[in-house]
């Protein structure tokens, strides 16, 4: 189209340019034809040939002659390779052939003939012609190349695209990887402080029982030794649960956290991380300040700040975790508006400036090789950065370093649900009922049973959901409690079979496994999840409240 | 094109050359049918006021005071033509004189008037006078025919043009072998 266009287009610019030239021809004859009449009147050759001199000067002009009354011939020059003019000139209409203009035009005075006046054009010639057209060729031909180029980058670019889109997912898949890394890494860190206070629960737990044993004979010895052991327990428990949901995998999730009650929930966490040297304070505010972040994602990055404070502070120290609610105006980063400043600060050796400047930077990290990854402060950044905030490194006024994080703030969400607690008090003897208790671990399935032997049920016990389901083919209980996790055939499948027998059972599935949700999924809803180590209160009760139900 | 056939133009245009020659030769116009055809095309190159023509198609009146080949030669040379709305008439005029209606006048004398008092019978009247005279004391009218280097040129008096209220063409005066101002 466009090669048809600007051929059209100089067809037309040859058209007028043809047409120019014929007008010029035209006029320079009528020129030659109004000045030299008074020559051809008096015959005079010598001022027609001064006439024509000056005409052929024009180097368009290839011949021109003046002609008398009869046509007859009576002056005439020509340039090299110009067509002879005729000997006898009949007067006629403008001429044009190839590539020459040949004019001839009746010199009249005053209505009088006096005879024509004869003009021969040069050719147009190739180099002319090329010179005209020079412009548009080349104007055309970069126009061609710009859009091959242009058609070209556009494919190229629909390419890049397409490869930018997949690296984009591929960018997004590394970094839910990565997130998780993060964590696993955090709690690779912290594996040999948590082990230790693992051995340290257990020694009070193994020492209550040693205890109890050798005292059994005196209720009130037993009974204080009871109470110390399962405090032991109830502080493991915490560790655990507090450990599984940091650990959780799931999705980056934004939404409303009231972050000091995150805070607070990884309370024992935080003290096991820091260790006996570190003292933890914490001052968080009351008013349930919140931001919009991802809750395992502060955690994290409390965790993060803990384990650098922790570090800094080889000889013991403070660490305060803060919360508060500030006002921002004229900051050169965050926009004015009312923020909640989580601020971690030790009392540790603080931090050199240098260190101070590039501390945010990814992969920058002052600890000895295969120590730390440079990214904890990294993703205390992204966290902050995320929640429409902003990380800062500051001093500590107490000596030390403090990382402040400004999120900004969101609205509160309603109100949680109040979490229920073990129950206060043991609930005593329930209706008279047989409770299918299944699971392989013989110690559990020991305790659990005397637990509810306890509270007064009759408890048939099986290893496993074969040997569960063979029980029942004889004897049908009021309710099961079934282990999740075990080999073979697990809870979910275990109970399933055992509806197909006695479809209106009651389930109780109890799960060490972090995710609940992912359990509750699995068995479609239809059974109660109790979560591991849960108490044996927590069990009856939930044991009780199910038969109510049935 | 080929050079054959542009050889061949040119050996045309000898042939022509020669064979024309003593064709023209035997044509060329005496110095006396020049002068005639001279005076015969004056008349285009003059422009006269317009109170001298009575109607836009008056006649344009050249008096002759010559001999009768003269008059008859110019009347040949004139007949049929016309000068802008004006036909030419040529018209024998021995004795000149300010009623005789002429725009243009040939005066070379005659039984009953001399070539001065001709001239002096027009004089400052709109009529182009024309003499055809060598001498240095002769009397000229405002255009005086010359022979200059064998060939008929013209001088023009054109201060005296101006003062009988004549025009004449910058063409014209651009021809004259001299122009007295």
């Amino acid at each position: 189209m466009l090669v048809a266009a600007s051929i059209s287009l100089a067809a037309r610019e040859e058209a007028i340019h043809s047409q120019q030239a014929l007008q010029q021809a035209e006029a320079q004859t009528d020129v030659l034809a109004g000045s030299v009449s008074a020559a051809l009147a008096f015959n005079d050759k010598p001022a027609m040939h001064q006439y024509l001199a000056a005409l052929m000067r024009n180097p368009q002009v290839a011949a021109a002659g003046i002609y008398g009354p009869q046509g007859r011939q009576l002056a005439v020059q020509t340039h090299l390779g110009a067509d002879p003019p005729p000997e006898v000139l009949i007067p006629g209409d403008t001429m044009r052939t190839l590539g020459r203009v040949v004019v001839a035009r009746p010199v009249i005075e005053q209505g009088q003939a006096l005879g024509t006046a004869y003009l021969q054009t040069t050719p147009d010639t190739l180099a002319g012609f090329a010179a005209r057209h020079t412009a548009l060729v080349i104007l055309t031909g970069l126009a061609l190349l710009l859009l091959s180029f242009v058609t070209r980058a556009a494919s190229r670019l629909a390419r890049a695209n397409a490869r930018l889109s997949e690296e984009m997912k591929a960018r997004a898949a590394a970094e839910e990887a990565f997130r998780q890394s993060q964590k696993l890494e955090a709690l690779g860190q912290l594996t040999g402080g948590i082990a230790h206070d693992f051995n340290n629960l257990l020694q009070a737990i193994y020492g209550a029982f040693e205890l109890v044993l050798g005292k059994a004979e005196d209720p009130k010895t037993v009974r204080r030794w009871a109470r110390n052991g399962l405090e032991a327990a109830e502080r493991g428990a915490s560790l655990t649960r507090q450990l599984l949901a940091f650990s959780r995998q799931q999705k980056l999730e934004t939404k409303p956290v009231v972050v000091a009650e995150a805070l607070q929930r990884m309370g024992d966490l935080l003290a096991r991380t820091l260790g006996p040297n570190v003292q933890l304070v914490f001052d968080l505010d009351t008013d349930r300040l919140t931001a919009m972040s991802d809750p395992t994602q502060i955690e994290l990055a409390v965790m993060n700040l803990a384990v650098n404070a922790r570090d800094a502070m080889p000889g013991g120290g403070q660490l305060t975790v803060r919360t508060r609610r500030v006002r921002i105006e004229g900051d050169a980063v965050l926009p004015p508006g009312w923020y909640l400043e989580l601020q971690v600060a030790d009392t540790g050796e603080g931090m050199a400036p240098h260190v101070m400047d590039r501390a945010f930077d990814p992969f920058f990290t002052t600890k000895a090789l295969g120590k730390g990854t440079g990214l904890g402060l990294a993703q205390v950044y992204g966290v902050a950065r995320q929640a429409g905030g902003d990380a800062r490194i500051g001093d500590n006024p107490g000596g030390g370093a403090a990382v402040t994080l400004l999120l900004r703030e969101a609205p509160a969400p309603a109100e949680a649900a109040a979490v229920s607690g073990p129950a206060a008090a043991p609930t005593t003897a329930a209706a008279p009922a047989t409770v299918l208790l299944v699971d392989d671990d013989d110690a559990v399935r020991g305790v659990v049973r005397g637990g509810l032997e306890m509270r007064g049920f009759t408890v048939l016990d099986a290893s496993s959901g074969e040997a569960a389901l063979t029980m029942t083919a004889d004897v049908a209980p009021q309710i099961a409690v079934i282990d999740y996790a075990m080999p073979g055939m697990d809870g979910a499948e275990t109970a399933e079979r055992l509806r197909q027998r006695l479809p209106r059972l009651p389930i109780i599935l109890a799960s060490g496994h972090a995710d609940t949700a992912a359990v509750e999924r699995a068995l479609g809803g239809s059974a109660t999840v109790l979560r591991k180590p849960f108490d044996i209160n927590a069990l009856s009760d939930a044991v009780t409240r199910l038969l109510a139900a049935a | 094109m080929g050079t054959d056939s542009r050889l061949r133009g040119w050996a045309a245009a000898f042939a022509l050359a020669f064979v024309a020659l003593p064709a023209q030769a035997a044509d060329a116009p005496t110095p006396v049918e020049v002068k005639a055809d001279y005076v015969a095309k004056l008349a285009p190159f003059v422009v006269w006021p317009a109170a001298v023509f009575a109607a836009p198609a008056a006649p344009l009146v050249l008096c002759v005071q010559a001999d009768d080949a003269f008059a008859a030669l110019l009347d040949k040379l004139t007949t049929g033509q016309s000068v802008g709305a004006h036909p030419v008439v040529v018209r024998k005029t021995p004795r000149l004189g300010a009623d005789s209606g002429c725009q243009i006048a040939y005066v070379a004398g005659s039984p009953a008037q001399t070539p001065a008092a001709a001239l002096k019978a027009v004089d400052g009247q709109p009529v182009l006078t024309v003499t055809d005279t060598d001498s240095d004391t002769g009397a000229k009218g405002i255009v005086n025919l010359v022979a200059v280097d064998g060939r008929v040129r013209f001088v023009i008096d054109a201060a005296r043009a101006t003062q009988s209220g004549l025009t004449i063409s910058s063409k014209l005066l651009a021809l004259a072998a001299d122009v007295k101002r």
